[in-house]
């Protein structure tokens, strides 16, 4: 399948909108045992007390790509982007929608790679507050 | 470590490195935190049944473990964007090291970009990242 194809069919269009709640007790778990030690990171006392920029991405979708995505080979995980806009506070209700941001290929002695990056844009009050950009690459199966 | 002023920084600068904590119970606590309670995360023997050599470390946790080197070093660094490649598994109950250097400065916006590196106790790179990140 040509990438021209697959980017003019599927990229830009949401294909799946949740929302989340970022909790006090997540947040320190998720953080201790990343090893932050900033109080504003493990102390829910703090004045600043806020996620660790990456705490988004425990966020997970129903689904990483469309529903009717052609089914080019098995998914696997090559990397994840986070772009915080505002510090995400416990209590923070979140809306989460996901779309395809970018597809790529890259050609080895291997044969075909075809990337796809899975943006979910997670908005709080209408502000966009977080991005997380999940990068899957596909080994292309060998045709004949 | 306080905080830092972006006129405390040098090119080239390394970060402290630090051993994260990679031990069942520590990834455990990680995977109950995030809702990925599952055995190659969490279980040695339900991971080789899935052909890894043993339980290994979720992708996210990596992540966040580069990103509190970051705060490590500079408690009031803002980190704006970390992006993060998976190159091969991290196994649980390994020890590991991170390490990170300033590879960019940007004077008028006060922005530094940092190379961060996960490796394995033989020295084989298992994560690799960069943080943009602001100071004051």
């Amino acid at each position: 399948m040509e990438i021209d194809e697959l980017k003019r069919d599927w990229l830009d269009q949401d294909f799946d909108e949740m929302e989340f709640e970022a909790k006090a007790e997540e947040i320190v778990d998720f953080a201790t045992a990343s090893g932050e030690t900033a109080p504003r990171f493990v102390d829910p006392s703090h004045p600043d007390f806020q996620a660790p920029p990456t705490f988004v991405t425990r966020f997970h979708g129903r689904r990483l790509l469309p529903e009717e995505f052609p089914k080019l080979g098995l998914p696997l995980d090559a990397g994840k982007a986070v772009i915080q806009k505002r510090p995400i506070r416990a209590g923070s209700r979140l809306l989460g929608r996901s779309h395809l941001h970018d597809i790529y290929e890259k050609t080895g002695r291997s044969g075909r790679m075809v990337f796809l990056v899975s943006r979910m844009e997670l908005y709080e009050d209408g502000q966009l507050a977080s991005i997380v950009d999940s990068r899957m690459v596909i080994r292309e199966k060998p045709t004949g | 470590m306080s905080g830092k002023a972006f006129s405390d920084i040098e090119f080239g600068e390394d970060l402290p490195a630090f051993k994260p904590d990679t031990s069942l119970a520590n990834v455990t606590k990680f995977a109950k935190a995030v809702g990925m309670m599952t055995g190659r995360f969490t279980d040695h023997e339900a991971a080789r049944k899935q052909g890894l050599p043993g339980a290994i470390v979720p992708g996210i946790m990596s992540q966040a473990m580069l990103a509190a080197l970051v705060h490590r070093w500079a408690q009031n660094a803002t980190i704006e964007k970390i992006d993060t490649i998976f190159r091969a598994p991290v196994l649980v109950d390994q020890e590991h090291a991170i390490s990170g250097v300033v590879t960019d400065m940007d004077e008028d916006e006060h922005r530094i970009e940092i190379d961060l590196t996960l490796e394995n106790a033989a020295g084989e790179t298992r994560v690799l990242g960069t943080a943009t990140v602001r100071l004051p």
